[in-house]
């Protein structure tokens, strides 16, 4: 068989696996909870970067089964053909990988801009960690919680910070992470678009307590909030 | 040597007068600031394990040639040759030996049990992980995966470079040795103490941190932490020493016509490692030891508390211990690229290009640290440049696809057990390149920093890049190392057996990490028990697999079929003399007149040996 032949049985195999590879990936929801507009646009580029890599994977997959199954040698001696490389091809590869690295690169940074681009906030939270809990104070009102309470389909400004060793803000369904840092100041803005009670948890590891460096986030619309704002204790003044 | 014997109270040069001079230097050390001074155990240790190294050192006979010469007497030039080693004799191997072949085997075998060690941490965390609570305790598991975590660091980075590497570079270049034999020795005798006081800081109350050390935490922990930085710094130290006698070997040392472009490519995969081990391990020296100032000397780099800034670490950390990525990662594309060709009876495809990409990977290894730190709280503005950075270095790293790949399609492909690995690998890394990408991109990374959809991400790189290129290295030139051949049916059982765990044990921490399971944590949600169970139940079976391998290069070791001088019928020079090659390890030095990857094309000869033995 000629390598014209190999080529096109190897191609078909490809343009196929690729066409439903990507068929299969396309509809996904690849973050398994969403909540806030941050992680719908998280889930977008999860499903174009996966999209883009079916046929990058499938290219490599298909030409390393293929050649196992029809270049084995069996019981042949001698050697393959003297080829040292082959331009176009080279060109070609090499090309291709620029402009997919060029087009994710500007596709994250449209990405990276939505989400931490708007900084103007409606709800303001101030964030503190500790060894080993997650404290929550509101400024508009003075209440202090260990619960996270804000408001739906508003657009809420955290301000993070660590009195001991670094921490890290998460709430997996809001799609947002930051580290807690010792000494600096570090934020958030996000907006929560669905009602409902969400696990967050510290993500950086911050010794013995890390495992159940654990809080409750609740989403609620504002009347909700509010009444909830006016049960709890007001925090010392300090 | 009669002057020797006489003065014979005191043990030789060698492991015995190391470990008790290493012993008397700590007495001096720590009793030094124990009697006297105000000092805390932090100082009274970090004292002497300094003069423990150095008095480990002088007892094994590190300085001793440099000693006699600069006390002006006369080299015994009976005892030089004797330190160079006699093939043979075992106990060369436990003496400061300045034979590269001998060192490329200490350095082979100290980082295969300390796989081994490591591995048996991993257990220890897949136990307590197979099922959601608490089964042994959080503290314990914190230390046993931070020593997991550091001991696999130093595997992945010394294994191939300072095993296969000393071994085979000066064979591969057509050299007697390496440049500096003696230098080259010292950097080996430099980690048996630092890697030690690794495997036993749970003994000084572990260390909870992490490999990567991140203050404040790591200055509120104990001795243990003390040890490991006291250790990673001497590690550091010996990798530069080491790196600069590569380059000087590389550069110098080649055998007459073999110009650059001749270089084997595992050659040139170590040179650029080398150059990046040179370069960026001082960056990473330096942070440790501000470290260990902020603990020791009471300055306050990172104390936040005082002024200092704890993210200032965390981009001289990752400075390094980016580029250390590919310290690891590099010379198990060489090892790969160097087996392609000889099982596809093919030349390397597109040769100038992959060096000039391992060179490109190299350069850009210095400019993508930041995107360890996209939660971290650094400059805003910084994500985007380093985002671009980041998609850019896949570019290069790619072209090890190409050249894999162009080199097996059409060739005639023998399935010996290192082309199992190089398969193997293939896949193993595209997963973690591809993967690499989702993390490169920051709003997808937001999510899936620090999650177990990163520790699957690294474990496909380093063991599909690295642990995959070390098991086709040593199964390739094992012949060649030992003059025997391996069981290949072992061979095939260790490749499929590990394979197959492998991926089943890391293929579900991406879903592990995409559902929120974080790194670094003893517990759970018991949604994910059932993950975690079959995750557990698969890496037992890497450690089964990897029991098999050590079998079969022990048992091929001693009783395997003579390999004679090139099985694989390759055309690198380290295959134009015998198996072992003798002490000086070419008769005559072979000149060069082409690549090393002349397949198919008749008549054409790398190294005058390729007709020959």
């Amino acid at each position: 068989m000629n390598q014209r032949r190999h080529l096109l049985v190897a191609g078909t195999a490809w343009v196929v696996l690729s066409a439903l590879g990507m068929f299969l990936v396309a509809g996904m929801q690849i973050i398994p909870v969403i909540a806030s507009q941050e992680a719908e646009i998280e889930n977008r580029a999860f499903v174009l970067l996966a999209v883009v890599s079916v046929p990058v994977m499938m290219f490599v997959v298909v030409g390393l089964v293929y050649s196992a199954i029809r270049f084995r040698a069996g019981g042949e001696r001698g050697d393959g053909p003297p080829v040292h490389g082959h331009r176009g091809f080279q060109t070609a590869w090499v090309g291709i990988s620029a402009v997919l690295v060029l087009g994710l690169f500007v596709y994250g940074t449209i990405g990276l801009v939505d989400i931490r681009g708007a900084q103007t906030a409606e709800f303001e939270v101030s964030v503190s960690a500790e060894q080993w809990a997650w404290h929550f104070d509101y400024p508009a009102t003075g209440v202090a919680s260990k619960e996270l309470h804000i408001p739906v389909n508003q657009r809420v400004h955290l301000t993070i910070q660590s009195t001991d060793v670094i921490h890290s803000f998460w709430v997996p369904a809001f799609g947002v992470k930051q580290d807690a840092v010792p000494g600096r100041i570090t934020q958030i803005y996000m907006t929560a678009n669905r009602t409902g009670t969400y696990p967050g948890m510290c993500a950086e590891l911050c010794g013995l307590g890390h495992t159940g460096m654990t809080m409750t986030v609740v989403v609620s619309d504002q009347a909700d909030l509010d009444t909830w704002l006016s049960q709890q204790p007001q925090a010392s003044p300090s | 040597m009669s002057a020797m014997a006489r003065r014979s109270i005191l043990p030789g040069p060698g492991l015995t007068r190391a470990v008790l001079w290493a012993a008397i230097g700590f007495a001096i050390g720590a009793g030094a600031l124990a009697f006297g001074l105000k000092a805390d155990e932090g100082q009274i240790f970090g004292l002497g394990y300094l003069f423990a190294l150095f008095g480990f050192l002088l007892g094994i006979g590190a300085f001793r040639f440099w000693l006699t010469w600069a006390a002006g007497r006369e080299i015994d030039v009976h005892e030089e040759h004797a330190a160079h080693g006699r093939a043979g004799d075992w106990r060369r191997y436990f003496r400061f030996t300045t034979d590269h072949k001998v060192i490329g085997i200490q350095y082979l075998v100290t980082a295969f049990l300390l796989f081994f060690t490591a591995g048996i941490a991993a257990m220890f965390m897949r136990f307590e992980l197979a099922q959601p609570g608490i089964a042994t305790s959080k503290d314990l598991y914190n230390m046993i995966m931070s020593t997991h975590g550091a001991m696999m660091i130093t595997v992945a980075l010394i294994s191939i470079i300072g095993g296969l590497g000393n071994y085979l570079v000066p064979l591969m270049v057509g050299a007697r040795d390496m440049a500096f034999p003696k230098a080259n020795a010292l950097s080996y005798w430099m980690l048996p103490l630092a890697v030690l006081l690794v495997a036993i800081n749970p003994l000084l109350g572990g260390f909870d941190s992490g490999w990567t050390a991140y203050p404040p935490l790591s200055q509120q922990a104990n001795l243990g932490q003390q040890a490991y930085l006291m250790a990673f710094v001497t590690v550091g130290i010996s990798s530069i020493l080491s790196a600069i006698n590569f380059l000087v070997t590389v550069f110098r040392m080649r055998a007459p016509g073999m110009s650059l472009l001749r270089i084997p490519i595992f050659v040139w995969a170590l040179t650029v490692t080398a150059t990046l081990a040179l370069i960026a391990t001082s960056v990473v020296a330096a942070a440790f030891t501000m470290l260990l100032f902020d603990r020791l000397l009471g300055t306050s780099f990172f104390r936040a508390t005082r002024g200092g800034d704890v993210i200032l670490f965390q981009h001289l950390f990752w400075f390094y211990s980016h580029p250390a990525v590919y310290i690891m990662g590099l010379p198990g594309l060489g090892a790969i690229l160097e087996v392609v060709p000889v099982f596809a009876r093919k030349p390397l495809f597109a040769y100038p290009l992959a060096v000039l990409s391992f060179i490109s990977i190299g350069v850009l290894s210095f400019m993508v640290w930041a995107h360890h730190m996209f939660v971290s709280g650094m400059a805003e503005f910084f994500h985007i440049p380093i985002m671009f950075t980041t998609e850019l270095i896949s570019i290069p790293t790619g072209i090890v696809f190409l050249s894999a790949l162009g080199t097996i399609w059409m060739g005639r492909i023998h399935f010996k057990v290192p082309m199992l690995w190089v398969f193997g690998f293939v896949w193993a890394f595209l997963i973690g390149g591809i993967t690499g990408v989702f993390l490169a991109d920051v709003p997808t990374d937001i999510t899936l920093s620090d999650t177990y959809f990163v520790v699957a991400h690294f474990h496909y790189t380093i063991i599909g890049g690295t642990i995959y290129g070390l098991f086709a290295g040593t199964y390739y030139w094992f012949p060649k190392i030992t003059g025997k051949m391996y069981s290949e049916r072992l061979g095939r059982l260790h490749f499929w057996w590990f394979s197959i765990a492998f991926n089943a044990t890391f293929l579900p921490m991406f879903w592990l990490g995409i559902e929120g399971m974080r790194r670094r944590v003893a517990d759970y949600p018991t949604a994910l028990g059932t993950v975690n169970l079959i995750v557990s139940i698969a890496a037992v079976n890497i450690a089964l697999s990897v029991a098999v391998f050590a079998f079969n290069m022990v048992r091929s070791w001693r009783r395997g079929a003579p390999a004679g001088a090139n099985p694989w019928n390759a055309q690198t020079l380290e295959w134009q003399t015998a198996s072992p090659p003798p002490i000086d390890n070419f008769d005559v030095i072979p000149t060069v007149t082409a690549t090393p990857y002349q397949y198919g094309s008749l008549g054409s000869t790398a190294g005058e040996g390729r007709a020959a033995p």
